[in-house]
């Protein structure tokens, strides 16, 4: 399944709302402005996941899982290289040095701010498409990239897509990559892709 | 029928299964050791578990019922109610401890921790009936204890790491002395050499016998010129290793400043003459007596003196000024001289420092001069300053001294008079001998000599010994009124030979005054000499007046054990 531009621009627009939502929360939060990089959106099969995340997240990786369920089904991950999640619970929390590892506080920091970038985009497209979603509680895993994908394609017999979505966030002169990524059914992406066509018809009207 | 029973036995189990999940939640409230808070979808409690009870101090039956909003009005200041809203809203909510600190207030079990509200890490969930939700389930963890821990391990690391850069710090300040300590051995080579070409070379000269009487005159001249600058360049040495090693010792009396600085002036009055060089003096004499080492105050003086002149041109000045301001006493050295620059000011008092360090350098000299003014300076609790504006600007040296008020009337207060500077060793004024017969002990025969000869000047009868074991011999078989012995001797030092002729009777010797000779000037060196039994010490190389001094000194009195 390819997307379309026009898509393409619609779902990241959408997924950019949240995103603003998200910079919002954090910068109260914190006390810090914090901007995230307008979203690059990208449809992935689940198969071609794992060498399209190997180039950007090599190594370990952090990631904050939440699984959503309800007529639109699937789980939503946001992923960070181990090094960008020290450094962005050291940005959020006013680390007065440089720390090297991820100390049970920073897991439960990352694990918040998973949960509100996840959250906002996964209540958007609940809006979006009136329906209600069922989250489970987030969890952080510290895993190798392969471990990571094992555990999200695990027990998936049919064909699904991964929404991935790569931003960064920009906190007190630094920066920290991250992709958000949203693996869904094929019915489900189907579904979520009429009602972006939809809403940007509507848009557009 | 069938159907019918089986159907009753899923009513049977699934009540049974309902029965046991109503009472592992029953159990559940209770025995888990986080908080646990049920609310409906108005945000009123309903339930409060035994954690909640104990923590908050409020019992269940206060709350249940009343709104959770209402009961902690702080949640809405804090805009924490949001999270309970989102819940309402279908979200699983997270607070971590590090962005939002508590939920709830509550006092911290462990105060000691350092935190007085026990720090919490919180999740919110709806709780839904059929896609309705009906109500949020909170739970709190006290997550105080961890955080200190997660702060002590942190502290540590930073502490490791603030250790290792300090380290780092330690390694390059250490490889950086290395360096000034190459660079100084080659000048101090290099200075050593100096006056040592001339000596050998104008000794070789006079050897051969073919000098003019004129120019054997300007040989031995310029012989005991050079020396004696050697002799100054050790006694530098000498002294830096005594200062760095904490041994050097202040001789603390009340002294006439005046009569130091004047007495420095003295000394240094001969270089500056022949650069043409005026020295001006501007001397307080409210400013005296002080409190003080009056030969070390002298050598501060006679160091940034001799430093001004040294790096003054032809026909320049120097001036000196003594005051006494307030509580303290203020020695200023200004000279008009190439200055120094604004980034050499900050190293003038380190250490074998000089400004231009290259081999073709100008000014010769250790760069230890200055080190050891500032060092000696701090022994008087005082302190030394450097000020110029540039290089061609001249230089101004400023030495602070505590004005301490010297009760009078004491005799042992009395200002000490120094020697004058001793440009030209003269036999005249110093004590005579006659009469005396002394042993002069020495391996080396041209010290031995050059004792001999002096002493001999001085009207004594001298005899020398090459060793402890001839020196023991001539005692018995002269009876020598003075021993001065050298004290690192091949096969029997001069401790051991003084050990030996001090537990000899007194009809055999073993109440000889004794004097000591040695390289070792050190605090340590001299009070070993003293408990071995020697009167005095005499640091090599010897002086030959304070040689004399000490001889005659020796003569007046009998060592009494």
């Amino acid at each position: 399944m390819k997307l379309t531009e026009r898509q393409t621009d619609a779902l990241s627009e959408l997924i950019n709302i949240a995103f603003a939502r998200t910079g919002a929360a954090l910068s109260e939060l914190t006390g810090h402005r914090v901007v995230l990089n307008p979203p690059e959106v990208a449809v992935y099969r689940t198969e071609e996941l794992r060498p399209a995340l190997a180039k950007f997240v090599p190594g370990d990786v952090a990631s904050i899982h939440q699984v959503f369920a309800g007529p639109v089904a699937g789980d939503a991950l946001l992923l960070l290289n181990y090094e960008g999640a020290v450094h962005l619970t050291d940005l959020l929390t006013d680390g007065h040095k440089p720390s090297n590892h991820l100390d049970e506080s920073a897991r439960e920091v990352l694990t918040e701010v998973g949960n509100i970038l996840l959250n906002a985009c996964l209540g958007m497209f609940g809006n979006l498409l009136k329906v209600h979603v069922t989250f489970s509680v987030p969890r952080l895993h510290l895993e190798t990239l392969d471990e990571l994908i094992g555990s999200i394609t695990e027990g998936k017999t049919d064909l699904h897509y991964a929404l991935v979505v790569y931003t960064a966030f920009h906190i007190r002169d630094s920066s920290v990559t991250g992709f958000l990524v949203i693996v869904l059914s094929v019915a489900s992406l189907d579904r979520l892709i009429q009602e972006v066509d939809a809403w940007e018809a509507q848009q557009s009207r | 029928m069938i159907r019918q029973m089986t159907t009753e036995r899923i009513d049977e189990s699934t009540s049974e299964a309902t029965l046991l999940n109503a009472a592992v939640l029953h159990w559940m409230r209770d025995l888990v050791a986080h908080g646990i808070i049920t609310t409906d979808s108005e945000l009123n409690v309903v339930e409060w578990n035994h954690w909640m009870e104990s923590h908050t101090g409020k019992r269940a039956s206060e709350v249940i019922g009343s709104n959770l909003l209402d009961l902690f009005p702080e949640l809405i200041e804090r805009r924490l109610d949001r999270h309970f809203k989102w819940a309402l809203e279908g979200q699983v909510r997270v607070l971590s401890q590090a962005l939002h600190g508590y939920l709830v207030a509550m006092p911290a079990v462990a105060a000691e921790h350092g935190y007085p509200q026990m720090q919490q890490a919180v999740r919110i969930s709806p709780l839904k009936h059929r896609e309705r939700v009906i109500g949020t389930l909170t739970v709190i963890e006290d997550v105080t204890e961890r955080v200190a821990r997660e702060a002590e391990l942190q502290a540590q690391i930073e502490a490791r790491s603030r250790l290792l850069s300090s380290e780092k710090l330690a390694r390059n300040e250490a490889e950086r002395a290395n360096r000034l300590k190459d660079e100084f051995l080659a000048t101090v080579s290099h200075e050593l050499r100096n006056p040592l070409n001339a000596i050998l070379g104008w000794s070789h000269m006079l050897r051969l016998g073919k000098l003019t009487p004129a120019n054997a005159e300007r040989a031995v001249e310029t012989i005991y010129r050079n020396a004696k600058s050697q002799a100054q360049l050790v006694a530098d040495l000498l002294d830096v290793s005594r200062i760095i090693s904490g041994k050097l010792r202040l001789d603390v009396r009340a002294l006439d400043l005046l009569y130091v600085v004047n007495a420095a002036i003295d000394s240094i009055r001969p270089a500056a003459d022949a650069k043409n060089i005026r020295i001006q003096t501007v001397l307080d004499p409210a400013a005296a007596p002080i409190s003080g080492d009056a030969d070390r105050l002298q050598q501060v003086v006679w160091n940034l003196l001799s430093n001004a002149v040294k790096f003054t041109p032809k026909d320049g000045r120097i001036q000196v000024k003594v005051q006494r301001i307030n509580t303290h006493v203020e020695i200023v050295v200004r000279d008009t001289g190439v200055g120094i620059s604004k980034e050499f000011l900050p190293y003038v008092f380190d250490r074998f420092r000089q400004a231009d360090a290259s081999s073709t350098r100008i000014h010769g000299g250790l760069g230890l001069g200055l080190s050891i003014v500032h060092q000696l300076v701090d022994l008087h609790g005082g302190a030394v300053s450097v000020q110029s504006d540039g290089e061609g600007q001249g230089t101004t040296f400023t030495v602070t001294l505590p004005f301490v008020d010297v009760v009078s009337g004491e005799k042992e207060a009395e200002p000490v008079h120094l020697t004058q500077g001793d440009e030209v060793i003269s036999f005249d004024g110093l004590p005579s001998l006659e009469g005396l017969r002394i042993l002069v002990v020495d391996d080396e025969p041209d010290t031995r000599e050059l004792i001999q000869e002096v002493l001999k000047e001085c009207g004594a009868e001298v005899i020398t010994s090459p060793s402890a074991a001839a020196a023991l011999t001539a005692l018995e078989q002269h009876k020598p009124d003075i021993l001065v012995s050298d004290l690192g001797m091949p096969d029997e030092d001069g401790y051991s030979l003084i050990t030996k002729i001090r537990a000899l009777p007194p009809e055999r010797g073993g109440d000889i005054p004794a004097a000591a000779l040695t390289a070792y000037a050190r605090a340590e060196d001299r009070m070993r000499v003293l408990r071995a039994g020697f009167q005095f010490h005499l640091p090599k190389p010897v002086d030959s007046a304070e040689l004399v001094t000490v001889v005659a000194s020796l003569a007046g009195r009998a060592y009494k054990t």
